[in-house]
């Protein structure tokens, strides 16, 4: 890992790759690890906008390459928008 | 099951297009994925995970949040679970927001004198991780009631309390209980009468092996009616909940 990375990032990435590489051997994560894993991922979650606050505008490509919106994602009575970590890993 | 009350899905990750398109087609995913590549869109929600240094795989990875938005792009609601590894489902949703059920979601009537009670479950089947929902309707026979909270000692609460290792949180909420004056406690109690409807939340434990599963629990309560008092009961249910095998992500590299 580069230098400049803030300490507090280092020690979770130590957390992360140790992780990582038992999943990826195939092998059993202890549960500590895995208790500070969660943590380690979970650190000062942010939510986002609240209810009754209003979404950034955006317009992404979706799996077809079409660009979408809002206003073109949302049924008539809205739009249920899931943010998920990965389908790569 | 959204779709019928006039809402879409979509689902947004910092995957590229073609990660997406491989997935969809592996997985027939006709929702739309969107494909938030350098994740400008994830930091313009403020979700960006931050825990994530550069250089690893993870890094620029939101928090999975999912949100409700009306047409105008107002949130209606948001849902999110404090741990990555838990997501609130579709169908819980669906029956939160418009009481809608799975045709195929399981149910359970249970008897006991004045009471009848029927359970289920939001959805039939699951994955590990996620967070479901259940209902409780309750109807009484004209002339007893069962108790709401708080009680004076001795009296018993009507609640729903699921047990076993694939639960790791749960929650059950009863709508306010009408105050009634009971003579022979000479105190006035919350109490239910005629027909009401709880609804909880389940989390399941992630990782959990596929497959059916038994979710088991017990309905406590204890029915009285203006003249006797039934001792307090618990009685035992449970309904069955299909776990699906997680999802295999492509490995593009």
């Amino acid at each position: 890992m580069a230098n400049n990375i803030p300490e507090d990032l280092q020690e979770k990435a130590a957390i992360m790759q140790e992780f990582g590489r038992l999943r990826a051997a195939g092998q059993p994560v202890p549960a500590e690890l895995q208790a500070k894993h969660v943590n380690a991922t979970n650190d000062r979650y942010a939510t986002g906008p609240e209810a009754g606050e209003r979404i950034p505008d955006f317009s992404l490509p979706d799996q077809e390459g079409v660009l979408r919106s809002v206003a073109n994602l949302s049924g008539p009575n809205g739009l249920l928008l899931v943010f998920y970590r990965s389908a790569d890993w | 099951m959204l779709e019928g009350k006039g809402l879409r899905i979509a689902a947004v990750s910092y995957d590229s297009r073609e990660t997406l398109q491989h997935f969809a087609e592996k997985y027939r995913i006709q929702i739309p994925l969107l494909s938030d590549r350098d994740s400008a869109v994830i930091r313009g929600f403020g979700i960006l995970n931050t825990n994530i240094a550069p250089g690893l795989r993870a890094h620029g990875v939101p928090h999975p949040v999912e949100y409700l938005i009306a047409p105008d792009g107002l949130v209606i609601r948001k849902y999110f679970v404090p741990n990555y590894q838990h997501r609130v489902t579709a169908s819980s949703v669906a029956f939160r927001e418009f009481g809608v059920v799975s045709e195929e979601a399981p149910t359970v009537t249970l008897r006991s004198g004045a009471l009848t009670i029927v359970l289920g479950l939001s959805t039939a089947r699951a994955f590990a991780g996620q967070e479901i929902s259940f209902f409780a309707k309750f109807a009484l026979e004209p002339g007893w009631h069962v108790y709401g909270a708080p009680l004076p000692e001795g009296c018993t609460t009507t609640s729903v309390m699921f047990d076993g290792p694939a639960i790791v949180r749960q929650s059950f909420d009863l709508p306010p209980a009408a105050p009634m004056r009971v003579n022979f406690l000479e105190e006035t109690v919350p109490v239910y009468s005629g027909s009401f409807q709880g609804l909880g939340s389940l989390l399941l434990k992630f990782p959990l092996d596929a497959g059916k599963i038994m979710l088991a629990g017990r309905v406590s309560f204890q029915q009285c009616s203006d003249t006797v008092c039934e001792p307090p009961e618990a009685i035992e249910f449970e309904l069955p909940l299909i776990l699906e095998p997680f999802m295999v992500a492509i490995r593009s590299k």
